[in-house]
């Protein structure tokens, strides 16, 4: 009995992880990254996210949402910015204003989900230990 | 309806008459009334923050001798005392039964001092004399006041002084003490009603009624300094005041306003005091406030500061030290409540062959159990004060192991009390004013 | 969960922080307007000087006589109430918070201290409980208001501490977290926790007796 249960689990196990790693493969970008962050500076660990996977979720199709742009005046444009570092415009770490990148981040993501009822809004959900 | 937290076993419940014949004459309605009316219209702010702001944490026990001397049984620590009077009071909004009032009474009136050791322990300072004095007031308005301290209060009320003393009996002793001083001091007086002089030198009744010789050496004090003093003659003369410990503020603010009112009459520079710690209380502390003065309308000098005065100015010459090692027990009312531990060190060293200190001692000493009123109320308590100061026994047989054989107490309460407690606990130490020792080894 | 998260972390705070603000200036305006009418000797006395020089005495570990005879208590009180304060303001996930709504941020402990500093107050509710059980005159004291007010003020740091190591019902035990710390932000102004803002007051007004009145230590 106990040698077919064991089995079994053993075959979950090679399963899901299988599975998980054609998921994985299948996406480009897994966590939200900047080269901003300094890897031995943060304090919490990195956000998983599956870009692709989100879009689909989300039913987002304009890249804009997300990788939005604004003018010399400070108003929103049609223009998206994907491929610009958000920390480009978000400066990082400055002494008159700390956590300015990580303030963008969370009110980006965490208020679209606040927002939508819908995704992670606490700590522990997107910085998962 | 809210009883007594601890019940007492029916062979230790003291008999009082006082206590006993008040508890009958309650009616629920009448307790309620009234505990209702003290903690609405002569309580307010610091009543309340001194009942909201308590943690409950117990750190008040240590400061009090009753909880130390009493195996630290809870129900004697200040909070404790608190919590079996005043909380259940509020808690119960007056709806307390009267065995729960004469309870009360009790635990304010004779197992606490009001020697405001414990405020010096609490973390936020909560004035435990105060709501113990506001339990006594209670208790007053309601008729349950221990009977021996009610009598007093009786003759403060009828006669301005402690002590039934007659007028023509006060200016008898007095004219009693001159004449005997006479034989030793030729020339000397005790100026009756001098108007204009520097000095008022007021005394408690039962320095007239059971130690005028007290009242001799002060002569004597103020004769060799040369000295413009003067005593009055009519009442206002006694500065003692049991109706502070009562709760009988009425009469307080009577006694006071007598006392002032002579010493203002007389139109004198100032009042010096004897030695006596709860008078200095009340002309200092207490029954200024209740007449609204914010500080006393003429000024008071304590008897501690008086001789210290005296002995820098160099206005007595001493023709010898006293010999024997003394120790001195701080009173409460002139320590905590005046700041003279220092100065009564000063006269003690410069009296004194050796002094040996009490430990703990200056603001930190342990009172004697005989203040607040508490030896005031008589033989039936007698023995839970004296038992209830096995610290002050201790301390006492500490500092006699180091060889203090004299205890100085500079205060009437104190003598009281640790003569008591001497005999008590067979110590055999004497007791000494401060004015015994200048007396005695003064040049005459 | 959204719903119930958005409501904790949105409106309830509001709630929270305007009875706690509100409540604490009500209870200090009241208490100064009964002070004013029925105990007017408060305002007479009350001194500058001696009242912070009590305070002093009073807030500097071992600055008391009573303080050096309960050197364990001593311990546990200051590191508890130091703790209980610098945790909350200084906490990085809290500061991130403000940041992020009112753009406004200072500096942050470390996790690893804070860490640290709450085990350090939940191990001090432990003691003040047991010491709360055990010895009789504090025994003698308690009711069951006491045993509220210390769950009250453990239980955001227990599931804070939780929340933090993400443990099994993260969700569940944030939101906990949140609505326990309001519920503390509340109950400050409205309960035997308001010593914290009548400390200074108590205790100035005997440093002030003391010193100005009665010229004597009272620490």
């Amino acid at each position: 009995m106990k040698k077919n249960r064991l089995a079994l689990y053993i075959a979950i196990a090679v399963f899901v992880s299988v599975c998980g790693g054609i998921a994985f493969s299948q996406e480009d970008i897994r966590t939200v990254a900047d080269s901003a962050f300094d890897v031995r500076q943060i304090m919490r660990p990195p956000v998983r996210f599956l870009h692709d996977g989100h879009n689909e979720k989300a039913q987002i199709g304009d890249c804009n949402v997300c990788h939005h742009a604004y003018d010399e005046k400070g108003q929103k444009t049609d223009d998206s910015s994907e491929g610009t570092e958000c920390s480009e415009c978000h400066k990082p770490e400055t002494p008159e204003n700390t956590l300015a990148l990580t303030r963008a981040y969370h009110l980006q993501c965490k208020g679209c989900h606040a927002e939508r009822k819908a995704g992670p809004v606490m700590c522990g959900e997107c910085h998962v230990k | 309806m809210g009883e007594p937290a601890v019940k007492i076993e029916e062979s230790k419940v003291v008999a009082d008459e006082g206590l006993n014949r008040g508890m009958e004459r309650l009616t629920p309605e009448k307790i309620e009334k009234v505990i209702q009316s003290v903690l609405k219209s002569e309580t307010g702010s610091r009543l309340k923050v001194y009942v909201d702001t308590c943690v409950h944490c117990g750190l008040c026990s240590e400061a009090c001798h009753f909880y130390l001397s009493n195996e630290k049984n809870p129900s004697f620590s200040p909070a404790g005392k608190v919590k079996q009077t005043l909380w259940e009071m509020l808690k119960q909004k007056g709806k307390v039964s009267p065995e729960f009032i004469r309870r009360a009474s009790e635990i304010a009136s004779t197992e606490c001092n009001l020697c405001r050791r414990c405020s010096m322990y609490c973390p936020f300072g909560i004035d435990i004399a105060y709501l113990m004095l506001v339990v006594r007031r209670i208790c007053h308005k309601l008729g349950v006041t221990p009977q021996y301290i009610q009598s007093t209060a009786h003759s403060h009320s009828a006669t301005m002084n402690q002590m039934w003393v007659k007028e023509d009996e006060w200016i008898d002793s007095l004219m009693w003490q001159e004449e005997e001083a006479r034989e030793e001091f030729p020339n000397l007086r005790i100026p009756l009603d001098k108007e204009g002089a520097d000095i008022f030198y007021s005394v408690i009744a039962p320095e007239p009624k059971f130690r005028a010789q007290l009242i001799y050496q002060a002569a004597a004090i103020m004769h060799k300094a040369g000295l413009d003093w003067t005593m009055p003659s009519t009442p206002g003369w006694d500065n003692s005041d049991m109706c502070m410990y009562t709760g009988d503020n009425e009469v307080m603010g009577r006694l006071k306003k007598a006392h002032f009112e002579s010493a203002m009459k007389l139109r004198v520079k100032r009042i010096v005091m004897g030695e006596c710690g709860h008078a200095f209380r009340s002309v200092y502390d207490m029954g200024n406030r209740w007449l609204t003065w914010r500080m006393p309308p003429v000024p008071v000098t304590h008897a501690i500061e008086f001789y210290a005065e005296l002995f820098k100015a160099g206005k007595i010459k001493l023709a010898k030290k006293y010999e024997q090692p003394v120790t001195l027990h701080d009173p409460c009312n002139i320590v905590r409540g005046r700041g003279l531990h220092e100065m009564a060190r000063y006269v003690v060293n410069e009296t004194c062959e050796k002094f040996i200190e009490m430990e703990p001692n200056r603001e930190h000493n342990f009172c004697c159990s005989a203040g607040g009123g508490v030896i005031n109320c008589g033989p039936p308590f007698r023995n839970k004060r004296v038992e209830g100061n096995k610290v002050k026994a201790e301390q006492l047989f500490v500092a006699k192991s180091k060889g203090a054989k004299t205890v100085i107490a500079p205060c009437h309460n104190c003598h009281g009390g640790l003569e008591d407690i001497i005999h008590h606990y067979g110590l055999g130490m004497e007791l000494k004013f401060l004015g015994d020792i200048i007396y005695e080894c003064m040049e005459k | 969960m959204h719903g119930l998260y958005n409501f904790v972390s949105g409106p309830m705070v509001w709630i929270a922080f305007i009875l706690f603000i509100g409540g604490c200036l009500y209870r200090l305006v009241s208490l100064a307007s009964l002070a004013k009418e029925k105990d007017t000797a408060v305002y007479a006395y009350m001194d500058f000087y001696y009242a912070l020089r009590s305070i002093f005495h009073w807030i500097i570990p071992f600055g008391s006589e009573n303080m050096r005879r309960q050197p364990l208590m001593t311990l546990f009180t200051f590191a508890f109430h130091i703790c209980l304060i610098c945790v909350p303001l200084f906490l990085f996930a809290h500061v991130v918070l403000w940041k992020e709504s009112w753009n406004i941020s200072w500096g942050f402990l470390s996790d690893s201290t804070a860490d640290v500093m709450t085990l350090i107050v939940i191990a001090s509710c432990i003691f003040f409980l047991v010491r709360r059980l055990t010895r009789p005159e504090v025994k003698f004291l308690t009711n069951r208001s006491d045993f509220i007010i210390l769950a009250i003020v453990a239980a955001p740091f227990i599931t804070g501490f939780w929340a933090y190591h993400q443990w099994a019902g993260y969700r569940m035990m944030l939101i906990l977290h949140i609505l326990s710390g309001e519920i503390m932000l509340i109950a400050i102004p409205f309960s035997r926790l308001s010593h914290a803002i009548f400390f200074p007051l108590t205790r100035g007004y005997m440093g002030s007796e003391f010193g100005a009145v009665k010229n004597a230590k009272d620490w």
